[in-house]
């Protein structure tokens, strides 16, 4: 669910800020059981949505502020785990690296959309996150950098960018997980009407802050801690 | 002549072979190239054939794979422009200007890496992608509409006959993909060896006059060093081809830039290093041919340079000078500058005899030849 602090927010948000864009992958979801112990999620698979390494979320919706989205949307990660008492979730964002460069042009669901391939850099965009107000935007579209190879032939990349989620109070069937794009941008001036954009490229400085929000450390591309954009909250 | 007999009734069983389990499967294409001159790489899954061609021929000038509906991939490719379209920035369908001009297709086949500065992109099928789909910057628009391009083309007459005589081993060959393998194939078939230079080294004494053979003996000297970087049968390190062993790949630092005496370029176009993040990487581009150069103006990546004698300065002084404003600095002090831009003297005639033999490069047929028009006029 996109928040943006403590309010809702979507493609048609008319207060203050609304989302443009928010689209990203899950892959390795694990529940914590309340022993500390992890249970690996089998995903189930989906024509559109799923495979059973990796799902897509996608909260635009194309109306509003989200000139370039889809009608579709899917906001829920659909699996199986036994039976038990868990308490956590952790998840990674992104695509699992033996899919991330095979050949797009051949991929299934979820990875066979052109919005979610980035051709010319090899790889998928992982995530692309944006919000506007009325007088200023941040953008980002994350994905792996500093790839090694040829597209047919991807060696390796020194920038992984896979932003590692784990909620230590997460109660399943009770709580759900919130994406709070506040977080986000939370050292970025969406005020001063200067737009702010970050490609995951290994040059770009304006990708620090979103970088740093994520968990990622921009110099390495490892996950050094959870992401804080996401969260525990109620079902609503 | 006994290990050719043997030679051609293999290649015959392998054609029974492969029709007894594809019958239509056509791969008929013929290459025309002079003697000498190697087969360009084709992906072994996406072969030639001429019906595969003519569908790409119809695509390329398709403006319906615009957003707008009123951008081909012909609009920035123009074929008496030697497929480039006299800008130093292309514009793409929804007016957003691209950093880097449109690159020359012709005997884009043999280039080891596709555009101006990305080490990875080294398959015309995948590189067809970022034109149509790619966002930043937008060129054709169509990110996130693959259905509606497979739509318009299923509703088109041509079409859906044409995507079936290409494909004809798929049962649903309406795809993206098959749009961008008959896009690649047309684009392969783009190949030029037939301007003054070629026919002079094939043995016709009268294609070059003898101020284009100083200014060839000039361009291959060790003294302006032009070929280390412009060399081989495309005049571009960066190429490859169906026999060659290893592949070549050549990016350069020309010293056109040197912001804050740092090394520097423009944010917007700082070459390979957009890409690797490594400094040494700083302002490297690929080294385009040089075939045609004389219609592809404006120069450079960026078109900041007009004409080809300014670029011969350029090359002469060893970097540019820009002597004030957001871009200024010596670009023959940039820290990452190629060792083989290192500066020359010229006199008025060498000058004028280099400048005619990269004249001697333009291969009028490939400006005119009705194989690669528009099929609107056909």
């Amino acid at each position: 669910m996109p928040r943006f602090g403590d309010r809702p927010i979507s493609c048609s948000t008319t207060a203050e800020i609304a989302l443009t864009d928010l689209r990203f992958y899950v892959h390795d979801l694990r529940l914590v059981t309340i022993g500390g112990s992890e249970v690996a999620v089998t995903l189930l698979e989906d024509p559109l949505w799923q495979s059973n390494e990796v799902a897509l979320l996608d909260f635009e919706d194309g109306s509003g502020a989200c000139i370039n989205g889809t009608g579709q949307t899917n906001t829920v990660v659909r699996g199986h785990v036994p039976e038990g008492d868990y308490s956590g979730i952790r998840f990674r964002i992104g695509v699992p690296e033996d899919l991330n460069h095979a050949d797009p042009l051949r991929a299934e669901a979820p990875l066979g959309y052109s919005v979610m391939h980035w051709h010319w850099r090899t790889g998928y965009k992982f995530l692309r996150a944006g919000i506007a107000s009325d007088s200023d935007s941040f953008w980002m579209h994350l994905g792996s950098s500093r790839c090694e190879g040829t597209s047919s032939n991807v060696s390796s990349c020194r920038g992984s960018n896979r932003p590692l989620a784990e909620l230590s109070a997460f109660v399943p069937g009770v709580d759900v997980v919130a994406v709070d794009l506040q977080q986000l941008v939370r050292e970025i001036d969406l005020t001063d009407g200067n737009p702010t954009d970050c490609s995951s490229g290994p040059a770009e400085s304006e990708c620090e802050m979103p970088f740093r929000a994520l968990g990622l450390d921009f110099e390495t591309g490892e996950a050094e801690g959870p992401a804080s954009v996401f969260r525990e909250g109620p079902r609503e | 002549m006994t290990g050719l007999k043997v030679a051609w009734s293999l290649a015959i069983a392998a054609a029974v072979a492969v029709a007894a389990v594809s019958v239509l499967s056509s791969r008929d294409y013929q290459w025309t190239l002079p003697e000498g001159v190697p087969l360009p790489v084709v992906p072994a899954d996406n072969p030639m054939s001429n019906t595969k061609v003519e569908l790409g021929r119809h695509l390329f000038y398709e403006r319906g794979l615009s957003v707008t509906g009123r951008t081909s991939c012909a609009t920035c490719h123009i074929q008496l422009l030697a497929f480039t379209d006299g800008r130093g920035r292309s514009t793409g369908a929804t007016g957003e200007t691209h950093p880097r001009g449109a690159m020359t297709l012709v005997n884009v086949a043999y280039a080891g890496r596709l555009t101006w500065a990305n080490h990875l992109l080294d398959t015309l099928e995948v590189q067809a992608l970022t034109p149509i789909f790619g966002e930043q910057p937008i060129e054709m628009g169509m990110a996130g509409r693959e259905e509606d391009i497979i739509q318009a083309l299923r509703d088109d007459e041509y079409y859906a006959k044409a995507f079936r005589a290409a494909f004809p081993g798929d049962q649903d060959p309406l795809s993206i993909l098959n749009v961008v393998r008959a896009l690649a194939s047309f684009v392969r078939t783009i190949v030029s060896f037939d301007s003054p230079y070629d026919r002079y080294l094939r043995g016709d004494n009268g294609a070059l006059g003898p101020e284009q053979v100083r200014g060839m003996e000039l361009f291959f000297s060790e003294r302006l060093e032009c070929f280390h970087c412009h060399g081989g049968f495309n005049f571009t390190d960066s190429s490859t081809h169906a026999n060659s062993l290893v592949q070549s790949v050549g990016f350069h630092n020309n010293g056109l830039y040197n912001i804050d005496a740092s090394g520097g370029y423009p944010s917007d176009n700082t070459g390979l290093y957009e890409l690797t993040g490594e400094r040494r990487d700083m302002g490297r581009f690929k080294a385009p041919s040089l075939r045609n150069i004389a219609v592809t103006a404006p120069y450079m990546h960026d078109g900041s340079i007009e004409t080809l004698p300014e670029v011969l300065e350029h090359y002469a002084r060893g970097g540019r000078v820009i002597t004030d404003g957001p871009y200024a600095g010596d670009g023959s002090r940039n820290p990452y500058r190629s060792e083989f831009v290192r500066g020359f003297e010229l006199t008025t005639e060498e000058r004028a005899d280099l400048l005619a033999f990269l004249e001697s490069l333009t291969d009028q047929s490939v400006l005119s030849n009705a194989a690669w028009s528009d099929p609107a006029t056909d």
